[in-house]
């Protein structure tokens, strides 16, 4: 799929703030092994996405090199992210920067 | 119970093991895609990856295990509902840990195209490539046969 990025911490909010206004992403990151299968299975596992959204979400990756493919709070966030690593994707938190 | 036998070819496949028997080994204090989240105390961070860690190696050593006295008598290896997650997940470890170490010379688009020159390669690179390709297969049986099951568990 293609390069991975490393995780920039938020400029303008406290990690508090965020977590309280629930503004954080949960972001996948394109990686040149994993199969488009794979990644569409743990979407639709992880997510409960159905099929379409699942292909959706792993196009954008595979071609923008990452998708959002959660958004709220952060102990949840991190939850999934965790999830995804479980799964071998390079996932990482950012803060939504909207909110 | 849904499950799969699959019969593979011993000599093509004995000496796939050896190659991932190393990456196992290799992968037992590390992660395959490694990643914390930022802002987290040492101890989170401490905590995250051990866990990750024990999960991954857990699943690395599921696989070999399908590799057994009985598979060697008879080379069929079988995946069932219960199994099929776990190896699913250890195939993508490996894989990844293949791609940057045996692998790390080929370039992506020659490696996601199947554009991979085999003559090309010396010998670590050719088995390291030839084992990639063995645990893809694996990941395309379990996800075609078994994707439903995985879903649902």
């Amino acid at each position: 799929m293609g390069e991975s990025k490393t995780y920039t911490s938020p400029a303008s909010h406290s990690a508090t703030e965020l977590a309280l206004e629930g503004g954080w992403r949960v972001v996948v990151l394109n990686d040149p092994v994993n199969l488009m299968s794979y990644v569409v299975m743990v979407f639709k596992k992880v997510f409960g996405f159905n099929e379409p959204t699942a292909r959706k979400h792993m196009l954008e990756v595979h071609e923008r090199g990452r998708s959002v493919v959660w958004t709220g709070l952060r102990e949840k966030a991190e939850a999934y992210v965790f999830t995804l690593q479980q799964w071998h994707l390079s996932a990482v938190l950012e803060a939504d920067e909207a909110h | 119970m849904k499950r799969i036998e699959v019969k593979l070819s011993l000599p093509v496949v004995a000496p796939l093991l050896d190659v991932i028997k190393g990456l196992a080994v290799d992968l037992e204090k590390s992660l395959a895609a490694p990643g914390i989240p930022a802002e987290s105390d040492h101890e989170f961070q401490t905590a995250w990856t051990e866990e990750l860690i024990a999960a991954q190696n857990a699943e690395v050593r599921l696989l070999l295990g399908l590799f057994n006295d009985e598979f060697f008598a008879d080379g069929v290896i079988a995946f069932d509902e219960e199994n099929a997650e776990p190896i699913v997940r250890a195939c993508s470890a490996l894989r990844l840990r293949l791609r940057f170490g045996p692998l790390a010379s080929v370039v992506d688009e020659q490696l996601e195209g199947g554009k991979v020159e085999i003559d090309r390669l010396d010998e670590p690179e050719r088995k390291g490539f030839m084992c990639y390709l063995f645990l893809a297969t694996i990941q395309e049986l379990i996800i075609q046969h078994l994707d439903s099951s995985i879903i649902g568990s």
